[in-house]
């Protein structure tokens, strides 16, 4: 609705605008006076002030700060108890204070309509992150425990959730998403020290350090103690099998059972779904058992329709980022729909509204033509692998330096098959089918046709580059590099590793990431970079 | 009449104190150089002293 006073609102703000653009970042970069870097203090990634984006954006960012500082607020104001017994008791949670960092770094760079995106995706995950803090913190037994501890029930942060839709008393609790998953992306320095715990026990370096992380969290007793049972499972692959008989072990020293949910490891076969679903079946009944609580098909009918619902906007989505008209991009992407799919999972419905207004803005700038970053991306990829944990804002950095858009992660495609909402032996096969194709599963296991997939994705989003996260201590993926490398040849797509050590930045830090990059940019395909301030810095003491 | 501008008067500026004083905040990034110089060296100290039950 167009109001009389637009058109002089907007004009005073287009003045304050060009009176203030010079200190506007891309400006500076733009006239060779400075960049996205300069506002930093050397080493420690703590900015001496924020990023000035113009009126609108700066306002914009600044809403989204407040709401985000209001949640975390509330949810310490909740329970400051319970909050200030964590703080003091668990080294993890310390790094959660470097969340606001983490969101600044997250969408740098960001104005107009992709920063509007980026705005609703921040809000949704600190929502949810909240949420999820708030209710192991408020009911962990070590911390005094609370009126939900004996409804909760601990799980491998990589089983999906959904089907505990069925199960409206309890509460599904990832039990490594808070000291382990999630608090990487936010603090660099926080696992190696899990990781040396359980090196210092004999564990060999040179294995997955998410499960090395994972497993020096066991051992030295960081983990919430909540609920009755523990779902441990085989996911995502055989390193994840061995952390969870590490961590049975402490789990059964405070008097929790586990219990082993084992999915079908060749996930595109028939015959690997009703091994699946049958493990389904078998673990609703251990939950059943323990908890004693009935399965409500009717209540997971109702979360089934809301994935429905996402998978269905996700896939218009995939068709909007095949253009160069989408607002949705990089990181803003990546890490909303992990969160979406691997921790909430159908079962918190404010995602489907964020996906409605998301998909909204979406349609309208393909009507408009809008590119996003003032159309300088150069080069579009999809990107393969896990991407190091302790360096989420990566896909920011590429844009920002050298206009590479990494359009789509491999973790995006995750389970997107529609699931039966009234027959629940139906269900339970579709249910196994999107469960399988979890986080660094989906096209990480499976057979070669899971790995041969991206070139498939590649194509589809229009991409004429694939770049692929090269986790050094993965054995499963190892083998196959000179394969990718002759089939990028072959196929007539620009291709590039970025090597990284997925939870330990001190085998291959942040800045040595960037140069794998920066040396395929400017050798390679002889660019220049956008920004001149982004090409060579040092943030090894920041979160 | 004059009691509902008093008031509204009272509330507008308390949004004004509140809206300068986190915005000041937001733009000087306040709360992160707390954060990484202060509070966080604090709490490192303490986790670095405690004694773990550490076992397989």
């Amino acid at each position: 609705m167009k109001c009389v006073f637009d058109k002089p609102f907007n004009a005073a703000i287009d003045a304050i605008d060009s009176k203030l653009e010079k200190f506007d970042p891309i400006w500076q970069s733009e006239h060779g006076v400075g960049g996205l870097r300069s506002r930093y203090y050397d080493k420690t990634g703590i900015a001496k002030y924020r990023e000035w984006r113009g009126c609108r954006d700066t306002m914009l960012d600044y809403v989204t700060w407040l709401k985000n500082l209001g949640m975390m607020g509330l949810m310490v104001a909740k329970d400051p108890v319970h909050m200030m017994k964590a703080f003091w008791e668990y080294r993890w949670m310390g790094s959660f204070l470097g969340s606001f960092a983490f969101v600044d770094r997250l969408f740098e760079g960001f104005r107009g309509r992709e920063l509007e995106v980026a705005s609703l995706h921040s809000n949704t995950i600190v929502r949810t992150l909240c949420g999820l803090i708030g209710t192991i913190v408020g009911n962990d037994r070590r911390l005094g425990g609370g009126p939900l501890t004996d409804q909760l029930v601990g799980l491998d942060e990589t089983i999906p959730t959904l089907f505990f839709a069925g199960f409206p008393t309890l509460y599904p609790e990832p039990m490594q998403t808070l000291p382990e998953f999630v608090i990487c992306d936010v603090d660099q320095h926080i696992e190696p020290y899990y990781i040396d715990v359980a090196e210092s026990y004999g564990l060999p370096a040179d294995v997955c350090s998410r499960c090395s992380a994972e497993t020096g969290v066991s051992i030295d007793d960081a983990f919430p103690i909540f609920g009755k049972l523990v779902i441990s499972t085989n996911q995502p692959c055989n390193a994840s099998e061995s952390t969870s008989m590490f961590q049975r072990r402490r789990f059964h020293s405070v008097g929790l059972e586990d219990y082993p949910f084992a999915f079908a490891m060749q996930h595109n076969e028939k015959e690997g779904n009703e091994y699946s679903a049958q493990e389904l079946r078998n673990c609703i009944a251990k939950i059943e058992e323990v908890y004693n609580v009935k399965f409500d098909w009717d209540a997971f009918f109702v979360a089934a329709r809301r994935i429905n619902e996402q998978s269905t906007l996700e896939m218009e989505k995939w068709e909007i980022l095949a253009t160069p008209y989408s607002p949705l991009c990089g990181i803003a992407e990546t890490l909303y729909k992990l969160v979406e799919w691997a921790i909430a999972n159908g079962r918190i419905d404010y995602f489907n509204d964020t996906d409605r207004k998301v998909i909204k803005i979406m349609r309208q700038a393909v009507k408009d033509k809008y590119e996003p970053f003032k159309g300088k991306t150069r080069h579009r990829a999809f990107l393969w692998g896990p991407s190091a944990v302790y360096y989420t804002d990566l896909p920011t950095w590429t844009q920002n330096c050298w206009g590479l858009n990494l359009v789509l992660n491999m973790d995006s495609t995750m389970g997107h098959n529609m699931i039966d909402t009234h027959d629940p032996e139906k269900a339970l096969v579709d249910l196994a089918k999107f469960s399988e194709k979890g986080v660094m599963r989906h096209h990480a296991v499976g057979g070669w046709a899971n790995v041969n997939a991206v070139w498939d994705w590649a194509k589809k989003l229009n991409c004429d580059m694939v770049v692929v996260n090269d986790n050094v201590a993965c054995k499963g993926m190892n083998g196959v590099h000179a394969m990718l490398e002759e089939q990028a040849r072959d196929l007539g797509f620009y291709f590039c590793f970025i090597p990284h050590d997925l939870e330990d930045c001190r085998t291959i830090s942040r800045a040595e990431m960037r140069k794998s990059i920066s040396s395929y940019m400017s050798v390679v395909l002889n660019e220049k970079p956008l920004d001149e301030t982004l090409v060579d810095f040092d943030d090894s003491e920041a979160w | 009449m004059k009691t509902v501008c008093k008031l509204t008067g009272k509330l507008l500026g308390i949004v004004l104190v509140l809206f300068v004083a986190t915005f000041t905040l937001y733009m000087t990034n306040g709360e992160n150089k707390l954060i990484y110089y202060v509070v966080r060296p604090f709490l490192n100290k303490h986790y670095d002293s405690q004694s773990r039950d550490r076992r397989i």
